[in-house]
């Protein structure tokens, strides 16, 4: 479904990714892990075409899309869900899942939308009128995820969803991501708690200083003592 | 100094209030979407003004009929400027997005008065339409059906800017790319479109605000700089990004200039400008402003 | 001293000697106004580069400083005051006010700054139109013994002090301070600099001789308003001479001024005036868009290329 070949992005005249290749097959969830500031970042930015790479290609559906602007990219179908959350504070949760849907296709299936969302995450529907800015950090987080879910996305894109939440809340973010893939909407998960994104995952890529270090099977670098010991701290 | 006297004073404040804020909020727009501040506004006021002036003076047209031919001509010049020139600044970091696009603002306020000096002479005119002078009476005062229709206009303007902004999805999309233009990209968002229209818009609104200014005084090519500081003024006083707000501020403006005009005579224009001076001596961020 | 510090010396000291002679080889009047109009275009455009070039702050309230200025050494001058201590008193009026309305001032940051220096100056001027509404003009006793010379001088001394106090900042470490405030005022103020202290050096020698600019003006003058000499316009030009020549460069200003007043007075002669601002303001958004070093990055361009040209 996505596939990214052999991309280089820099920076202005820093490079940050090298030779980076990934892929991202229907229905699947597919991890991307690694320290902070390895470029996982970059890489799911590069995507969603906020970056551009100065080389090699990203096709989606067969369709490259490494040259379209971002909004097209959405159109497409690729949403994500930015590690800084992106909400609207100014604006209520309502009308930030309204923006959600803002793609014309989506913007059809609005009310089914709105409900399958309140269905994952129903502290939003009693949150409905209040004015985003306020919310919880967990809050944010959801409402994120909402509001990219509202775009009726192929593939969801998460940059740390679990970043600078509480372990609860992060357990309750997860169950909602796996629910999320178990209804059929391919996955990217970027995340520095590696156990936890390992655990829901199917496949994994470790991503080190910009490049590709290791890729395969999730299951296989839970049990592997390299990745326990390199990212022990981070689970 | 009589009640009618004052009351008198406080409808043409009133009337020149609304015009104020017309171009505030014209101003506003754009300003608190995409930070750009266009100190040329007056221009474009001036621009539609002459406009509306030859609509009147070549094609007989009625200004208030023209009205909606004026919004669209400027939206159409207020777009060509966009692309051409601020386009290529918006991708800026905002700290220099907002110095350059100052200077390329400055540039248009330099060249647009000389266009208007050639195409129409430095004399003064005036949109005079028949029904010019003539007015009602309520309770003793006096009410231009002129003045009365330009308050009209401005208030259904700005009403339907607020429709706009706050029911519609474009509006919507609008004031999410002006929280966070990121996150509008990512909800797919065409963000360099917006900016477009936007920018046109606040242009247009200039336009609109122009004819009516051009129907209540008179029209120079210089005229321009004056309405830039008054827009200024209403804008850094109502807080930059309340539309509302900048309406309602541009009538105390107005109101309060009327009323100081009583004992200040030929000192009267300076009156917002110190109340701005004085303001932002005591809140360097404008009355609305963040620390 | 280097051979490029020996090559640079030699020419200034040339320049200087030409000037100083023109008077001397031409007493043609349109002559000598053009050299004096230059000469007082240097000294606002490069009293603005001090605050606005060096220390990055807009400040679009320079008219005002340069109407205190051409005020007070008018009507100093024209009531017997020797012109020397007029000047002097004229840049002091300047320095003053400015000193006042510092403080005030630079706690605006951004568009506030740029929008209340301009409204500040727009007041000043309201009020001495409003008290000035009449032109000074010179009394017909000085008329005759009006003498273009003693103009051209006045304007050059002026001006080469003006330069030479550029020159000085430019080698400073005061300079470099006043850099690093437009740069980045937080990282400098992080360093130890005092950069409120700073700002107002620098704006006080920016409006010294913006005032003594204005005082030249007065005394060049066969007629003054008070609204004119507080008009905007000094302000724009000011702006668009260091703009388009070169913000923050000592030869930027000089080189735009010299453009300016030549432009100006070529375009007048054969177009219907104001021409020379749509082509000043054509050039000024070409700059900001494309040529931001003005029109010393587009010397250094050519001069890179005839280089290239050159060595191959």
């Amino acid at each position: 479904m996505l596939e990214v070949q052999n991309i280089d992005v820099f920076y202005g005249d820093i490079q940050a990714l090298w030779d980076v290749s990934l892929r991202v097959s229907e229905g699947e969830m597919v991890a991307l892990i690694g320290a902070n500031g390895a470029g996982k970042t970059t890489m799911v930015e590069t995507i969603s075409g906020l970056l551009r790479s100065k080389a090699g290609a990203i096709t989606f559906n067969n369709i490259r899309i490494d040259k379209k602007e971002s909004h097209k990219i959405v159109q497409m179908g690729i949403s994500l869900v930015p590690e800084e959350k992106g909400i609207f504070p100014g604006m209520s949760v309502l009308e930030n899942l309204e923006l959600g849907a803002f793609p014309a296709e989506s913007r059809k299936h609005k009310d089914e939308s709105y409900q399958s969302v309140y269905g994952l995450f129903s502290v939003l529907e009693s949150r409905l009128q209040q004015s985003a800015g306020t919310l919880s950090g967990g809050e944010r987080t959801m409402l994120a995820i909402g509001r990219a879910l509202m775009a009726r996305p192929k593939l969801l894109v998460l940059d740390e969803p679990s970043l600078g939440l509480a372990p609860l809340v992060v357990k309750n973010i997860f169950k909602v991501i796996q629910e999320i893939q178990d209804s059929n909407v391919s996955t990217l998960l970027v995340e520095q708690n590696v156990r936890a994104a390992l655990r829901i995952a199917a496949r994994a890529y470790i991503v080190e200083n910009g490049r590709i270090a290791d890729h395969g099977k999730a299951e296989k670098f839970l049990h592997d003592e390299k990745v326990i010991e390199a990212y022990l701290g981070a689970a | 100094m009589t009640l009618a006297f004052i009351t008198q004073s406080l409808v043409s404040g009133i009337n020149v209030g609304a015009l104020y804020g017309l171009t505030a909020v014209g101003l506003s727009l754009v300003f608190g979407v995409m930070k750009i501040l266009n100190v040329a506004h007056g221009e474009f006021i001036m621009i539609g003004a002459y406009a509306g002036f030859w609509l009147f003076t070549l094609l007989d047209c009625d200004p208030f009929l023209g009205l909606p031919l004026v919004g669209i001509a400027l939206f159409l010049l207020g777009m060509i400027c966009y692309k051409v020139l601020f386009s290529h600044v918006a991708k800026f970091v905002e700290e220099v997005k907002l110095k350059n696009s100052l200077l390329i603002a400055f540039g248009l306020f330099l060249i647009f008065p000389q266009i208007a000096q050639t195409l129409w002479t430095g004399d003064e005119r005036a949109i005079s339409p028949a029904y010019s002078g003539e007015s009602f009476a309520v309770l003793g005062i006096r009410i231009g059906y002129v003045p009365l229709g330009a308050l009209l206009v401005a208030v259904v303007v700005i009403l339907g800017l607020h429709l706009l902004l706050n029911k519609t999805y474009y509006g919507k999309a609008v004031r999410a790319t002006s929280e966070n233009w990121r996150a509008a990209k990512l909800m797919g968002i065409n963000v360099e479109r917006t900016y477009m229209v936007t920018f046109s818009l606040g242009v247009a609104i200039a336009g609109i605000a122009g004819v009516l200014i051009g129907l209540t005084q008179a029209l120079m090519p210089a005229m321009g700089m004056e309405w830039t500081i008054k827009a200024l003024i209403v804008v850094l006083l109502a807080g930059i990004g309340s539309i509302p707000g900048a309406f309602f501020a541009g009538i105390i403006l107005g109101v309060v200039e009327a009323v100081s005009a009583i004992w200040m005579g030929p000192y009267t224009v300076a009156v917002g400008m110190v109340i701005l001076l004085v303001i932002l001596m005591f809140r360097p961020q404008g009355l609305f402003g963040k620390a | 001293m280097s051979s490029k510090g020996k090559k640079y010396s030699s020419i200034t000291i040339i320049v200087i000697a030409i000037l100083i002679s023109i008077p001397l080889m031409t007493q043609r009047s349109d002559v000598l106004t053009w050299f004096t109009l230059t000469f007082l275009y240097i000294i606002l455009a490069h009293s603005w580069n001090i605050i606005g070039g060096f220390t990055g702050q807009q400040n679009l309230g320079h008219a005002a400083f340069f109407g205190l200025g051409a005020m007070t050494v008018r009507y100093a001058w024209l009531s017997g005051v020797p012109l020397p201590l007029a000047l002097l008193l004229g840049g002091l009026s300047a320095t003053l006010f400015a000193l006042i309305i510092g403080f005030p001032a630079f706690r605006l940051k951004g568009i506030y700054f740029v929008i209340g220096t301009l409204v500040m100056a727009e007041v000043l001027r309201i009020i001495f139109d409003v008290l000035f509404p009449r032109a000074s003009v010179l009394p017909t006793k000085m008329l005759g013994s009006y003498n273009m010379n003693s103009r051209y001088y006045l304007s050059l001394i002026v001006m080469g002090l003006m330069v030479a106090v550029i020159l000085w900042l430019s080698r400073s470490r005061c300079g470099m301070a006043m850099m690093s405030v437009r740069e980045d005022a937080d990282a400098a103020e992080a360093s130890g600099i005092d950069t409120q202290k700073y700002k107002l050096f620098a704006f006080a020698l920016s409006t010294f001789f913006c005032g003594l600019a204005g005082g030249v003006f007065a005394y060049y003058s066969v007629a003054v308003l008070a609204n004119s000499l507080f008009s905007p316009e000094w302000t724009f030009d000011a702006l668009i001479i260091v703009f388009v020549g070169g913000v923050g460069t000592i030869l930027g200003p000089i080189i735009g001024s010299v453009f300016f007043v030549l432009l100006k007075q070529l375009l007048s002669l054969y177009l219907p005036g104001g021409i020379h601002v749509t082509v000043f303001g054509v050039l000024f958004i070409l700059v900001v868009l494309f040529l931001p070093g003005g029109l010393i990055q587009l010397m250094e361009i050519i001069r890179s290329r005839i280089s290239l040209l050159r060595s191959s």
